[in-house]
């Protein structure tokens, strides 16, 4: 199960010619007969009845995944950026709130504003961010059955596969995770697109095609999902195998990629902001800004590094699905059919051990569904390994498995998940929302300055756009600045929040409001406390 | 100026999808092949040669019919009765294989390939007519191939491959080359499936009873080949194609660019005729008249685009257009861009396929030339629709000098 692809790539199934060839006694051709191919690799195409196991499986993960999404986890200033953009998309005002300088290419978010009718339609209501969240109930759909769809087309037993779609989509720091508002998750949907139509078992040109532009577009959701393409080239190399159409299937997928890729940066050079130059924002400007200028957080092995910290913080929310998924992927790189989910979770966890890297805290998205997929599939080799002379070891197996999963699992899950169930870690920013669409005067003529959560809250408020500022900006964007010619005294109110906080002293003009302020009011518990702040103009 | 965009895209998406029929998946390729034959000989052959100032290339073409492993097949060469030098060549062959090699002198005061043909179609005494050119390389076991997949697909009319195989001789000579492989590789085939197909002018067969009954070929038509395809395809005549890399016939390009701007501008120009013959209407279906239309307005889609995309291209950059609207303007672009790629990915097909060593310059020519020879392409059209409403219907005959046949030599004896 694990040779021959290679073995025979060089092996096309179209015969040389040899024409021309006049000899008077000519050998007789022979044709080659049709690929062959083992009937058990080719039956991939789901059944109906299993179309709707994957689904029943698909909703109750969603079920565990909805109920309180509005009230855990606590909104990030990410999601409230994130959201802001695609607010400024869906109303027309271009690609973000702000300039926009290429930090992320802009596809998620384009995304993000097709789907903002979603939570109106369900009537949900709080602050923005946490309404938004529930836009992003569809693409967790889409992750969670392209999971199953790509174990079986791994060739996979339906088990394993409900077991790689459950132990993904239960795990409580998928639904930390996955609850919020993030680039990755757009991403990782399109990603498990291509991985799942290169492995089309029908081998279809237009679906080697398709997987190209979609890993474009995963690329273009967040542009870090680009280090799992050589997990789908593995896939499309693996499933082209033996077909004579292999280079086809190549230049399909390149075709894909490349074509649709290509439109950002030709977006950027029609803008005229592909290369740097003064005055103006540039796509090879803010990469060089990236690679170059972005401070590390430090790595993850060190203790007290942000990195450290954060991989505690997913280490906190679920153990067992990093390390049982990063234990079963070395095994999985060695196993032919597994080899594309594992090269996937390989490179991204390499990634995110490099010394001195920044390590976002949405990164683990990425990795999840490839861990729970190399879990699985190790679980279905096994299971295969048995010898099958024995009857009884395969129930046997069965049952120590799901008794030990049971006992080790089972406890931390139900915790965890519990916990994203009942929490209310947002209750200090929808009291403080409410407050602001409702107790502030003059709302028209104030200037206000917030974090990102609550940016949307307060142009939906009835704050002038214009008005309504981002803290992180105020000291950033030089454009900001010229529309407050006397400094803070043009601001009227601050809302002071945990993200707000962090870092003063890289921002002075908020340290500057932070001082010259006094509370109005106050809301959330004392560690993630939300200040409502009124500006003191009076002080000297 | 999206609405252009999107009807530009269109057409090349709809053009590229069916010119990559037959890669689709690796079953459809493996259907595209003939089947093995079963070594019964049970049909006999006319193979119609018609020769015109070809005495150069002729006798090469007849020696090499005469070796095929057949054993029920005539040739009938047609030579022009104003033509003495190609007429001898065809006499002495006649000589050298009495019974097999038949000539008919072709009176007609107004020569052109159709014409010819219907002249020899009274001697026909085959089951079969077979359609060669004179200089064209057939492959010995051909016919063995032919009569097996006539009695295996109760076909009515078998269309063979043919390949133009200078590619190095010229920038476009390559192109020309490229299309000729994706068209009987690959786009003929989609053709057949559908009911609709425009015969190729040589290695075509049909079964004489059939030609009869569709009277022969249009001697009016400049693409009678074309037309031929049509007018049986609407009688619902069944088509097969079949390709195979080591018998297809082959041809060579038009030596000069401007017998390759004759040629296709004829072909256009027939295309044009087969249109306004009306015949396709008979097609049953919907969907097969849309193709036929489609297909027999192709040439002029891709002139247009290939002038149109250009200038918006051009429009985008220039002109100050807002940026959704200059990125509209190059969504046409990507199907033409696909295009190329799989090109590449056929030309280094084609070269595996025929052991033709391809060079780093001959990609290098199929990504520079693709714009000018669309160029080409385009001007072509426009004169075949010159020439159409001006009433110039007359035949302009493309020279062969006999490049592929040397080429063919030394691969024959590598």
């Amino acid at each position: 199960m694990t040779t021959t692809s290679e073995a025979t790539a060089g092996t096309a199934v179209i015969p040389k010619a040899r024409a021309g060839g006049l000899e008077p006694t000519l050998p007789r051709r022979r044709l080659p007969k049709h690929d062959h191919q083992p009937a058990r690799v080719r039956q991939r195409e789901l059944t109906g009845g299993e179309g709707l196991l994957a689904a029943g499986l698909t909703a109750l993960v969603l079920a565990v995944l909805t109920i309180n999404i509005t009230g855990f986890p606590m909104a990030s200033d990410d999601e409230g950026t994130y959201l802001a953009q695609a607010w400024a998309v869906a109303t027309g005002k271009g690609l973000a709130h702000y300039t926009y300088w290429y930090d992320h290419p802009p596809l998620a978010w384009i995304q993000l504003a097709a789907l903002s009718w979603i939570p109106d339609v369900f009537g949900v209501t709080g602050p923005a961010v946490t309404a938004g969240r529930v836009a992003m109930i569809p693409v967790v759909a889409a992750c969670v059955l392209l999971v199953y769809l790509i174990c079986r087309r791994l060739g996979m037993a339906v088990w394993s596969s409900s077991a790689a779609l459950l132990f993904f989509g239960l795990s409580p720091l998928t639904v930390t995770m996955y609850r919020e508002i993030y680039l990755d998750s757009f991403a990782v949907a399109w990603m498990l697109g291509a991985l799942a139509l290169v492995l089309s078992p029908r081998r279809n040109l237009w679906h080697y095609t398709a997987a190209g532009a979609a890993t474009a577009i995963a690329v273009l959701s967040k542009e870090t999902m680009l280090v799992t393409l050589p997990a789908v080239c593995v896939a499309l190399w693996q499933n082209a195998a033996r077909s004579s159409t292999r280079p086809w299937a190549v230049g399909g997928y390149t075709s894909g990629l490349v074509l649709v890729g290509v439109f950002y940066p030709l977006y950027a050079l029609l803008r005229g902001e592909l290369f740097p130059g003064p005055g103006h924002v540039s796509l090879i400007g803010a990469w060089q800004f990236q690679l170059a200028n972005r401070s590390g957080t430090g790595s993850i092995f060190t203790d007290g590094s942000g990195s450290h910290e954060l991989v505690e913080s997913w280490l906190f929310y679920d153990p067992v699905i990093l390390v049982a998924g990063l234990a079963a992927t070395v095994p999985a790189l060695f196993v032919r059919r597994l080899r594309p989910a594992a090269v996937a979770a390989v490179i991204l966890a390499l990634v995110a051990m490099r010394p001195g890297g920044y390590l976002p805290a949405m990164y683990v998205v990425q990795i999840l569904p490839f861990l729970a997929i190399a879990a699985a599939g190790m679980l279905d080799v096994a299971a295969h390994r048995l010898p099958a002379r024995r009857r009884w070891w395969r129930p046997a197996l069965a049952t120590v498995t799901i008794l030990l999963a049971a006992v080790l699992i089972g406890p931390r899950w139900w915790t965890g998940n519990q916990r994203a169930l009942t929490a209310a870690d947002n209750a200090g920013y929808t009291a403080a929302a409410e407050y602001l669409r409702t107790s502030i005067p003059d709302r028209a003529g104030s200037t206000v300055v917030v974090d990102d959560v609550l940016w949307l809250d307060c142009v939906e408020a009835g704050f002038p756009e214009q008005q309504v500022i981002w803290f992180y900006k105020l000291d950033l964007d030089p454009a900001v600045a010229a529309r407050l010619p006397n400094g803070w005294r043009d601001v009227d109110y601050l809302v002071s929040t945990p993200a707000l906080r962090q870092d003063p002293s890289a921002l002075p003009g908020v340290r500057s409001l932070l001082t010259n302020s006094t509370v109005e009011a106050s809301f959330g518990p004392p560690d993630g406390r939300i200040e409502i702040r009124r500006i003191d103009k009076e002080n000297p | 100026m999206i609405l252009i965009s999107a009807v530009l895209a269109t057409f090349a998406a709809v053009t590229l999808w069916w010119t990559m029929h037959a890669w689709r998946t690796p079953e459809t390729l493996a259907g595209t092949r003939f089947t093995e034959p079963d070594g019964d000989h049970r049909l006999t052959f006319s193979l119609l040669l018609p020769a015109r100032h070809e005495q150069s290339v002729l006798e090469h073409t007849i020696q090499r019919l005469l070796r095929s492993t057949h054993q029920g097949y005539e040739i009938i060469v047609i030579v022009g009765h104003d033509d003495p030098e190609t007429a001898a060549v065809a006499h002495r062959a006649a000589e050298n294989a009495p019974g097999r090699v038949l000539v008919v002198t072709d009176h007609n005061e107004v020569k052109n390939k159709p014409r010819a043909l219907n002249t020899a179609l009274p001697y026909v005494r085959g089951d079969v007519v077979g359609v060669f050119d004179a200089e064209d390389q057939v492959h010995p076991e051909l016919l063995e191939h032919v009569d097996h997949a006539f009695r295996s697909t109760g076909a009515d009319v078998v269309q063979g491959g043919v390949q133009l195989i200078n590619f190095h001789s010229s920038w476009f000579s390559l192109h020309n080359c490229l299309e000729y492989f994706f068209w009987f590789r690959s786009r003929l085939h989609l053709h057949a499936d559908k009911g609709f197909i425009p015969l190729g002018g040589n290695t075509v067969f049909v079964r004489s009873d059939v030609l009869r009954g569709a009277n022969g070929w249009d001697g009016t038509c400049l693409a009678e080949d074309c037309d031929l395809g049509v007018r049986l395809s609407s009688r619902g005549a069944r088509v097969v194609v079949a390709y195979e890399a080591s018998l297809v016939t082959r041809e060579e390009t038009p030596d000069t660019l401007g017998s390759l701007l004759k040629q296709r501008t004829r072909w256009n120009q027939g295309f044009l005729q087969v249109l306004r013959k009306g015949e396709w209407r008979r097609l049953p279906s919907f969907g097969q008249r849309l193709l036929a239309r489609y297909t027999l307005l192709g040439p002029f889609f891709q002139a247009f685009s290939g002038i149109a995309i250009p200038i918006g291209i051009a429009a985008a950059i220039f002109a100050d257009l807002p940026v959704g609207i200059a990125l509209a303007t190059f969504v046409p672009v990507v199907p033409m861009a696909a295009n190329i790629v799989f090109q590449t990915v056929g030309l280094r097909d084609f070269g595996k396929q025929y052991d033709l060593k391809i060079k780093p310059v001959h990609y290098a020519r199929l990504i520079l030339g693709a714009f000018p020879y669309a160029l080409v392409l385009s001007v072509a059209a426009l004169r075949a629709v010159w020439r159409e409403y001006t009433g110039r219907r007359n035949w302009e005959l493309t020279a062969h000098v006999g490049a592929h046949i040397n080429n063919n030599a030394e691969v024959g004896t590598a």
